[in-house]
């Protein structure tokens, strides 16, 4: 039988006044509202948390003996080749690092392999001036009309995994990791730690007046 | 003290390790401790702390101020926050903007977390308020809520998911 919504939130509740970890199964997405605020309730509970002494120990002996690779200048990195970063404390990590070295003025287009163009509404639909969320198939992009123009930047921030949302206060894209901002067109705003630009999306308008992304 | 190339090829020296190392775990501390009121748990916390630390190794090591590896910190720990919660629910990065953005960093071990969830419960109606307090603030059980209600078990735990879903619509300005 199908664990009920109220079943399943004691479930965790319960778990949680114990000081267990959030075991969350299939279906608990159904409560997820719930779900985050009983773990809020759970914290406050608790009051203020410093770490534990041993966990900040195992923490301080890994920041200690991380691979000096980890800590390389972008000097170092190059030198020393990415291959050499492989065994780092994670490829994607050194990447990003070289990437953070490099932040670029513009953002790489993306080209899917297999892509095409998918249809994603009337040009009348995108409001001038704005930028709006659209998919296509797999790649999200967000579409900025100037006038009859449109102009499409990827819906992921360029440094972290977050995805990015229209500040139309600001006319800008927000990243929520960051709380930063980026242009429509992408470039990274602010000088506190410089940021790459968004990747382009490649976007058209069609003789019938239709938005296109090319997408796959 | 140790030296290494710089960019233009000249030798500088580099803060002893241990420095960088001291640095990063008394903001580590507060990203604990802000991952702590957000997941609730002393395991998770943990698990997603070390991430975050892993994930900044890289950064700390710069020579960064303080107040800049705090905000690299913080955002890593949004991000993979973000992550944690995406992953287990299904949730968007747009979805966690305010429990995630909201929150700002700060210096010392704020009772921002208890602050927020008294916030919360006073804009609930009585009867959500008073299981919510009961549940987790006293740490009753159902039975024990249930007596101190006068209802059954099944009814409190009904209202208990009521009244979480209540709050998690609560808006609290600035």
């Amino acid at each position: 039988m199908a664990e009920t919504p109220e079943n399943r939130v004691e479930r965790i509740v319960s778990g949680l006044l114990r000081g267990r970890r959030l075991k969350l199964r299939g279906g608990d997405a159904e409560a997820k509202d719930a779900i985050i605020m009983a773990a809020r309730l759970a914290a406050a509970r608790q009051g203020p948390q410093r770490m534990n002494p041993t966990f900040r120990q195992r923490l301080a002996r890994e920041l200690e003996t991380a691979p000096r690779e980890g800590w390389l200048t972008r000097r170092a990195a190059l030198v020393a080749g990415v291959g050499a970063l492989a065994g780092a404390v994670g490829g994607g990590l050194a990447v990003r690092g070289l990437q953070e070295a490099h932040p670029s003025a513009a953002g790489r287009v993306i080209r899917p392999t297999n892509g095409q163009w998918m249809d994603v509404g009337a040009l009348a639909d995108f409001p001038p001036g704005g930028a709006r969320l659209v998919k296509a198939g797999s790649v999200g992009a967000f579409v900025y009309r100037s006038g009859d123009q449109v102009s499409a930047v990827s819906s992921m921030c360029s440094d972290l995994p977050c995805e990015l949302w229209w500040d139309g206060s600001k006319s800008l894209l927000a990243c929520p990791c960051h709380n930063r901002n980026f242009t429509p067109q992408g470039s990274s705003i602010g000088d506190q730690y410089p940021l790459p630009s968004l990747d382009i999306v490649d976007v058209r308008v069609t003789a019938a007046g239709r938005v296109e992304v090319l997408g796959v | 003290m140790t030296s290494e190339l710089n960019d233009s090829g000249e030798v500088v020296e580099l803060p002893a390790a241990s420095n960088a190392v001291d640095i990063a775990l008394d903001e580590l501390e507060m990203v604990y401790a802000f991952i702590y009121a957000r997941v609730g748990n002393r395991a998770d916390a943990e698990d997603l702390t070390q991430q975050v630390a892993l994930k900044a190794i890289p950064r700390l090591r710069q020579g960064a101020p303080p107040s800049a590896i705090r905000g690299y910190l913080f955002a890593t720990a949004r991000s993979v926050l973000g992550g944690f919660w995406s992953t287990r629910l299904g949730l968007s990065e747009s979805e966690l903007h305010e429990d995630l953005v909201m929150a700002k960093p700060t210096s010392g071990y704020s009772q921002e977390s208890a602050d927020r969830a008294a916030l919360i419960l006073a804009a609930l109606s009585d009867n959500y308020r008073r299981v919510l307090e009961l549940r987790f603030l006293h740490g009753y059980s159902l039975k024990e809520v249930a007596a101190e209600m006068r209802s059954t078990v099944g009814a409190v735990k009904v209202m208990q998911l009521r009244a979480l879903r209540a709050a998690a619509k609560v808006r609290l300005d600035g």
